[in-house]
This record gives structure tokens, C-alpha cells and sequence, in this order.
């Protein structure tokens, strides 16, 4: 009988993973992009320095990495977003990441309405 | 009361208010809420004030830290409940300045963060062995007023003014749906965690009697919470608000402390950088000698050691290892890889929980006539006293359901 409820329990548990279970990790996606976006465009302009901007790269990226492999659909559009983030060169262009960070908070906002 | 001494007590006080929780909070608060958690920085920020200037009294005037009077008056068994779960939540609290320290030095030399980790708790442990108590204190307060940096970037941007004064009455923004409505209640109960940290009380209670307050120091006592604790508040409050203006419509919601420093980059550039990281710097390591130093103030009291760093550190053995011990086991705890934002999280959650049990003995011997004769609370300050035990009670109840129902404020 315990073993039944642990089976129902299990299934029940991998059911509400999905989209909604992985909201936390497309925000925390979506937010990064922006960050990133706005990192490159204070380096472009020369008001911050090397150092900090190297740094921030690495631990931006530490945290997309994360998400990526925290997502349950990693195929999904959300997931092949973040991946496409994860393609990108440190210094790519602050317009280039807006316009992913943009397309993740379309999709967040589409699983919050929903 | 020498002028000097109050004017680098305030200033201390100032430097000292910011630690790495009020940082990540405030910074994230604001991108995500706008100005509408203003109100929450200021409430919590009255709330240390009473605490905090009800413990140094207690301290000048009974000359009992606050973990002796647990001990008394909750009882031995109570008394070591609040210990291990204080000594976890200011561990965990530890832990994370000495990664936000690590962190922050990462993004001004580039070295790498668990060596910078290793090399600060040793630096760290350094200064508490060389340094008397009172330039403890004041070395990282002191140092730790670049933070002002951050209120300078808030006006050179031109905020709305209106809107963040609007902000400082409470309120709960309409329009929020179920599951924005729970994530603004985990952010309320976060910040007044955040801002209400038991160390701090502990801290600054045995501070006091470090420094031999008498009741002659009572004004200074009063004098240095209010003013350096409500001043040390604007600065987490111009973060909060910066971030509303700068990363909310960019859609940041600062994942890592280091954006919280473009704040400054953005009107001033390198400069700006440099002086907001160096700031938060010594703000966060300040912050990780009160949490160590509280803590082993904390066990000695319990226990009845000798404790203090008026002592030299043999004098008080037991009390010298243990706020070493409790650097290596912080220490330990970086180098376990867990993330700093993570730490923040737990460190904000365990402390809520700990908060009734900190402040209700305080509550009843500051209100004792016995032990504080004319000393004792007020009417007014058994009011607002009594008034933030049941807040913090609140909190406390209300901290775990809000933060899985909202995965720890990420929606």
C-alpha cells in the first residue's frame, strides 16, 4: 500500500513539472540577458573597466548555465532561447541580448497569464 | 559626550547598515516592485532602532548582553534552542558576506573567487587579532561610507521624487495578481529580516558592554542608533530606488551583487564603479565580523566564558577559538560551491525565524524596573516594543509558506 501512495506521489510530482515548473529559471534566464545587455553597453561606452566586465561575463554566464540545466523542457522555445544565449560571444551586442531577454519575458508573461 | 567619539559612532553606524542581504533585497525589491517597498526599509528600520537602542541601554545600564538574558529568562532548554538556531542563521549569514565579499573582490581584480574567499577570512581574522574593538568596528563602518556613492548616483539621476516619497507610506500595489501578491509578501518579510538581523542586536548589545558603556553613555546610545542607523537606511533605500528607476524597465532583476554597482557606473562611470564596489567591500566584510563575532559572543555568554576582545585573545580562550572555528566552519560552507544569492536566501529565512526569541527577553528586561530602575522602557517604547514582537511573530510564521509558495520570491 506505502509503496502505491509513493508510486501515485511520483507520478503526481513529474506531472506539475513543465512550463510552469520552470518559470523561476526562465525569469532568472531572462534577467541575466538584460544584465548582460546592459553590462556591454556600459563597456561600449567606455564607463566601465576591463576587469569588472570580464568578471560580470563569467558569473552572468555561470548563472544561464544553471538555469539551462535546472529547465525540466529543455526543447522547448524557452529552452532553445537560453541556448541561443549561451551561443553568444561575451561581448555580443547589447540589441542582440535585449531582444532575447524580450522574447523570454513574452514567454513568461504567456505561462503567468495562463 | 565628546562630540568626536558620537560623530564617528554615527558615521560607523552608517557605514556599517548595509550588509549583503539589504543589498541583494534592496536592488531586487526595486526592480521588481518599483518604489513600493520603500515603506518596508523604513518600518524595519524604526524596529533595529528600538531593539538595537533598548540593547545598548540594557547593556549600560544592567551590563547584561542579550544572551545572558536569554538564558535567564527563557530558561536553560529555551535558551539553547535560540543558541543552535541563532548560531545556524548567523553562520549561514557569515557565510554569505564572506562570498559577497569574495564576489565583489572578484569583479576588482579578476582573481580567483575561492582563493579570494580563503585569503579574506584570513585577513579577516587578522584584523579582529590586531585591531583594539572599537577600530574594529570603526575600520569597516568608516570604510564602508563609499557606500554613499550610491545615494550621490540616486540624485545625478534625477528619480522621481514624488513617487519615492509616495513609497514611504505603506501600502500593497494594486492590480498584483495571487501570485505577485505572495511574492511582495516574501519580499516584506525579507526586508524586515534583512534590516532586523539578530547579530546586529547581539553585536552592538556586547559591544556596548566591550566598550564599558555606564548609564552616562545612555544619550550616545540613543543618539548613534538614531541617527546612524536611520542615515545608514537612506543608503539601502537609494539602492532600492535606483533600481526601480534603472533596472526595472530593463528588465533586470539583479541576479548578482555586482549589477548592483552599475548603479553608480551608469552617471558616474569608472569612478562610480570603483567607489560602489569598494564600498560595498568593506560594508559586507564589516558585516562578516559583526555575524562571527556575534556568534561567538553568543556561545561564550551562554556558556559563562570569558569573552571579549577588550581581553587579549588568550586572556579569553574559549571565546578566541570559537569566532575562529565559526570563520573556518563559514568558510567551509563557501567552498561547499553554494551559490552566495542562495546563502543570502537561507540567511534571511533562518534569521526571521530566530528574531522572536532574540528580542522578547530583551523586551522584558529593558521593560524591568528591577534590573533598569529608571532606566526601564516607557510606555512608548513598551508600545513600539511590543508592537515589533508581534510584526516580527508575524513574519516569522508567515517566512516558510511564502518562500516555497514563491521559490524564494522568483515568482
Amino acid at each position: 500500500m506505502g509503496r502505491q501512495y509513493l508510486l501515485l506521489f511520483a507520478l503526481l510530482a513529474a506531472c506539475t513539472r513543465g512550463p510552469d515548473d520552470d518559470l523561476q529559471y526562465i525569469k532568472q534566464a531572462r534577467s541575466i540577458a538584460a544584465e548582460w545587455a546592459l553590462v556591454n553597453e556600459q563597456a561600449n561606452a567606455g564607463r566601465v573597466n576591463v576587469t569588472y566586465v570580464t568578471a560580470m561575463h563569467g558569473w552572468l554566464r555561470d548563472g544561464l548555465l544553471a538555469a539551462s540545466s535546472s529547465l525540466s523542457e529543455p526543447k522547448s522555445d524557452y529552452g532553445a532561447e537560453i541556448s541561443a544565449l549561451l551561443a553568444l560571444p561575451s561581448d555580443a551586442a547589447p540589441a542582440t541580448l535585449r531582444s532575447h531577454s524580450e522574447s523570454l519575458k513574452l514567454i513568461e508573461d504567456a505561462l503567468e497569464s495562463a | 559626550m565628546n562630540p568626536l567619539e558620537l560623530t564617528l559612532g554615527i558615521m560607523t553606524a552608517v557605514g556599517g547598515f548595509v550588509d549583503i542581504s539589504e543589498l541583494v533585497f534592496a536592488a531586487r525589491a526595486g526592480s521588481t516592485f518599483g518604489y513600493a517597498l520603500i515603506w518596508v526599509f523604513a518600518f524595519a528600520t524604526i524596529g533595529i532602532i528600538i531593539f538595537a537602542e533598548m540593547s545598548g541601554r540594557v547593556a549600560a545600564v544592567a551590563k547584561q548582553p542579550v544572551f545572558n538574558l536569554m538564558r535567564h529568562r527563557l530558561g536553560l532548554k529555551l535558551g539553547l534552542v535560540t543558541l543552535a538556531a541563532s548560531v545556524i542563521s548567523n553562520l549561514i549569514t557569515c557565510a554569505a558576506e564572506i562570498g559577497g565579499v569574495a564576489l565583489i573582490l572578484n569583479y576588482l581584480t579578476g582573481a580567483p573567487y575561492l582563493l579570494l574567499a580563503a585569503g579574506m577570512t584570513v585577513l579577516l581574522i587578522v584584523s579582529i587579532w590586531v585591531l583594539p574593538f572599537k577600530w574594529i568596528e570603526r575600520t569597516y563602518g568608516l570604510l564602508g561610507l563609499f557606500m554613499i556613492v550610491f545615494a550621490v548616483a540616486l540624485v545625478a539621476i534625477h528619480p522621481p521624487w514624488d513617487q519615492i516619497a509616495l513609497g514611504l507610506v505603506p501600502q500593497v500595489p494594486s492590480g498584483l495578481s495571487t501570485k505577485e501578491l505572495l511574492t511582495f509578501g516574501y519580499f516584506t518579510v525579507a526586508i524586515l529580516s534583512a534590516v532586523m538581523f539578530p547579530y546586529e542586536v547581539y553585536f552592538y548589545s556586547s559591544g556596548g558592554i566591550e566598550e564599558g558603556w555606564t548609564p552616562k553613555d545612555l544619550l550616545t546610545n540613543r543618539v548613534t542608533s538614531i541617527v546612524g542607523m536611520g542615515l545608514g537606511s537612506l543608503l539601502a533605500i537609494a539602492i532600492l530606488a535606483s533600481s526601480a528607476q534603472l533596472f526595472g524597465p530593463a528588465n533586470v532583476d539583479p541576479e548578482i551583487p555586482g549589477s548592483a554597482a552599475l548603479q553608480a557606473a551608469i552617471p558616474f562611470g569608472k569612478w562610480g564603479l570603483i567607489l560602489a564596489l569598494l564600498g560595498m567591500l568593506f560594508a559586507v566584510a564589516g558585516a562578516a565580523v559583526e555575524t562571527c563575532l556575534a556568534n561567538a559572543y553568543s556561545i561564550a555568554q551562554y556558556f559563562g566564558w570569558m569573552w571579549g576582545r577588550r581581553k587579549k585573545p588568550w586572556e579569553a580562550p574559549r571565546f578566541t577559538m570559537s569566532w575562529i572555528a565559526l570563520f573556518g566552519l563559514a568558510f567551509g560552507i563557501v567552498l561547499t560551491g553554494v551559490d552566495v544569492m542562495t546563502l543570502v536566501e537561507f540567511a534571511v529565512l533562518f534569521s526571521i525565524l530566530v528574531l522572536p526569541l532574540t528580542y522578547l527577553p530583551l523586551l522584558l528586561l529593558a521593560g524591568d524596573q528591577k534590573f533598569m530602575r529608571e532606566h526601564a522602557n516607557g510606555a512608548v517604547a513598551k508600545l513600539l516594543g511590543w508592537f515589533y514582537f508581534g510584526v516580527i511573530t508575524m513574519a516569522a510564521v508567515a517566512a516558510l509558506p511564502l518562500f516555497f509558495l514563491t521559490s524564494g520570491g522568483n515568482g
